[in-house]
């Protein structure tokens, strides 16, 4: 299945408009030929249901409300308990101090993004874990 | 601006040089502005064009581009606002005394993503983000706590709401300053106001469509100071600073708050007022970016555009009616999170580009800006960068110091011509509700993050420590964490209101406002009414909902 896509959810929990990252990384990951879909503003059960609905292979959580130990807490939570986990690859972004990155990653978080990542990386990340 | 004879002797002789040194080295770098005006090598009288008394002028009369005021800073020095907020009103509270104690002459309310969208802490939806990125503001009861000891009638505060809750949060505020005995009608302050920080700034979470944004907003500008009830009040903010944040530029941030302004004043002058009646108390806030003469040049150009739009289109009369007034913030997005410390010196710089060019008031960022809320550290030193600014470099001495400069003259010029042209484009689509409803600023916006994004990878904008002598991201900074207590902290505030308040003369209050709602008539009076009696934003934020229906921007990857 070589020519099958890498399938991209790209939420942002809870109510937080900061939409600029969510977009950008969005169009990078598009233009490097994944298939996004936009989730937008969605609850945690609403990014359970669309993940497993759309059958993705990665959800992007982009967080800039200083929430995200709670929200990506949740939405690991809800994964385990629907059998999914381990079928999808977690990755946040978002205004989110170094300090964090570690407790991100032991609950489950594949890679973490801060301020000024270049998109580049987000995109080599994926490509290196998800050989289609 | 000088003599004929003597510019002809000028270009001879530049053309002298100009030949002399055509081979001079130069590095191999695109010289240009943030906004991608392209820069000379040198200015010179040549490039001033017009006649001074028409164009510049002096400070305190039109068309203001020295300064809206004869002595500027002489007379009184910006206000030093910090835009704080953080957990609970309380410990907000404890924060803006903090600051007011080390000189702060100013508070700006920061409130939480739940305040600016009208949802009350009791939706799970929203529940974790109670007091994470600003001050909760959901009852009255929190505008007590948050102003508590501080004197309001001194000291100007900025509620910095939008639209879509604005009517309800100032509400709030004065209904609690006049339980406090204030006569609200000579209140000082500022709502923000503006229909484009969550419509394009930030996305909305559940809020109504433009056409109702922007006539909430007017129905505030409209119950404040046109019907004076509180006319002392600055009711809007226009907002060029969030949206510069995202990604355009100088231009477009100008012409971005010159079209919603214009619309505003339409929707005023449609209900038959006068645009002499308000237009003094429009206020504007504006980014102090990384470019650091464009920035200058943009804030002498906005006053002298403000002014030439008063008068040309809506014909005031009183020379106060085209002044130009605006609170500056420095770039949050010019900051990293790699070596942070580099952010007091960012954050320093820009300042000063907002005070060489006349601002009224200025918040300066924190360095930990790219990875938390600000500590009381950080806060502190950002307010003591101003201070240095204001107390220690003498460059309030005297007005508009760089007036007369060649090449600010030049630039300043530049900036109108291409923000006149913008604001055309921006109106061929219809008032700013139309040119949001369309998706047009949207695709504007989305435009320009995506051009900036580019030019970063590419390493034509340079972010020390990221793409220019990359750095680790710190890890030594102490994270300011928020209240994890919050949440339960206001859920309890409100269950406390809820069970004092008289719930059956609330429910009177509502359905009278369902029905002016459903009669787009203004809101503010029923809202100053059941806010009094513990109405909360969500409420009222829900009524909206009900009567108009919730409205889903249309972004575009």
């Amino acid at each position: 299945m070589s020519d099958k896509k890498i399938r991209v959810l790209m939420s942002k929990p809870g109510i937080d408009g900061h939409w600029r990252g969510g977009i950008v990384v969005s169009r990078a990951l598009r233009d490097a030929g994944m298939e996004i879909i936009f989730g937008g503003f969605q609850n945690v059960k609403e990014i359970v249901e669309s993940a497993i609905h759309e059958d993705v292979d990665v959800i992007g959580l982009s967080i800039h409300s200083g929430a995200h130990l709670a929200y990506t807490q949740q939405i690991i939570d809800l994964l385990k308990e629907r059998g999914v986990f381990n079928d999808v690859l977690i990755l946040v972004g978002g205004v989110i101090p170094a300090q964090d990155f570690p407790k991100l990653k032991e609950i489950g978080v594949a890679n973490v993004y801060g301020p000024g990542t270049m998109v580049s990386d987000i995109v080599e990340f994926i490509k290196e874990k998800i050989k289609k | 601006m000088f003599d004929e004879e003597y510019l002809k002797k000028i270009r001879e002789k530049k053309e002298e040089w100009d030949k002399k040194f055509e081979n001079a080295k130069e590095r191999n770098l695109k010289f240009v502005t943030d906004s991608e005006i392209p820069i000379k090598r040198l200015y010179t009288p040549l490039d001033v064009k017009g006649n001074y008394l028409e164009k510049i002028n002096f400070p305190g009369v039109p068309p203001y581009t020295r300064g809206v005021y004869p002595t500027m800073y002489r007379g009184r020095v910006w206000t030093m606002r910090l835009f704080s907020g953080h957990g609970t009103p309380e410990e907000t509270n404890k924060r803006w005394k903090f600051l007011y104690e080390n000189g702060e002459t100013g508070f700006s309310a920061a409130v939480d993503a739940l305040t600016f969208n009208g949802i009350d802490p009791t939706n799970p939806d929203g529940a974790p983000e109670v007091g994470t990125s600003g001050v909760p503001l959901y009852c009255i009861d929190s505008l007590f706590a948050l102003t508590e000891d501080i004197p309001i009638d001194k000291v100007s505060v900025a509620l910095v709401v939008e639209p879509f809750t604005s009517a309800p949060v100032c509400a709030m505020y004065f209904n609690m300053a006049k339980m406090r005995g204030y006569d609200i009608s000579s209140l000082i302050g500022t709502t923000q106001n503006d229909i484009l920080t969550m419509t394009v700034g930030y996305i909305p979470y559940k809020n109504v469509a433009p056409n109702h944004l922007l006539r909430l907003a007017c129905d505030f500008i409209e119950w404040t100071v046109p019907m004076k009830n509180v006319p002392r009040w600055h009711p809007i903010n226009f907002t060029g600073y969030n949206y510069r944040e995202g990604g355009i530029d100088a231009v477009q941030e100008l012409a971005f708050v010159f079209a919603s302004a214009c619309s505003h004043i339409d929707n005023l002058v449609e209900r038959g007022w006068k645009a002499d009646d308000f237009v003094n108390r429009l206020a504007f806030h504006l980014a102090a970016h990384k470019d650091f003469f464009e920035e200058i040049a943009k804030y002498r150009a906005a006053r002298r555009i403000w002014a030439t739009l008063m008068k040309d289109r809506y014909n005031v009369q009183k020379p106060h009616s085209m002044e130009f007034r605006f609170h500056v913030q420095t770039a949050g997005s010019s900051l990293t999170a790699q070596t942070p410390k580099v952010n007091i010196i960012r954050t320093a710089i820009q300042a000063l580009e907002a005070n060489l060019g006349g601002c009224q008031s200025l918040h300066t960022n924190s360095y930990d800006e790219a990875i938390c809320l600000p500590s009381e550290e950080a806060a502190l030193i950002a307010l003591r960068t101003q201070q240095v600014i204001s107390e220690e470099t003498r460059i309030t001495n005297t007005v508009d110091p760089l007036a007369g400069s060649y090449f600010i003259e030049w630039l300043t010029d530049e900036v109108e011509d291409k923000v006149w042209k913008y604001i055309d484009k921006i109106e061929k689509v219809g008032s700013i509700d139309k040119a949001l409803s369309t998706g047009f600023l949207y695709k504007e916006m989305r435009d320009a993050f995506h051009k900036r994004r580019a030019r970063i990878e590419k390493g034509e904008e340079i972010f020390l420590g990221v793409n220019k002598y990359p750095e680790p991201y710190d890890t030594c900074t102490d994270v300011f964490r928020t209240n994890e207590a919050a949440i339960q902290i206001e859920v309890e505030r409100i269950k406390k209101l809820k069970a004092r308040r008289d719930n059956a003369k609330l429910e009177t209050i509502f359905d009278k406002l369902r029905t002016i709602c459903e009669k787009e008539e203004n809101v503010m009076p029923l809202i100053m009414e059941a806010t009094k009696e513990g109405a909360t934003v969500g409420e009222i934020c829900g009524i909206y909902r009900e009567i108009w229906g919730i409205w889903e921007p249309p972004l575009a990857i």
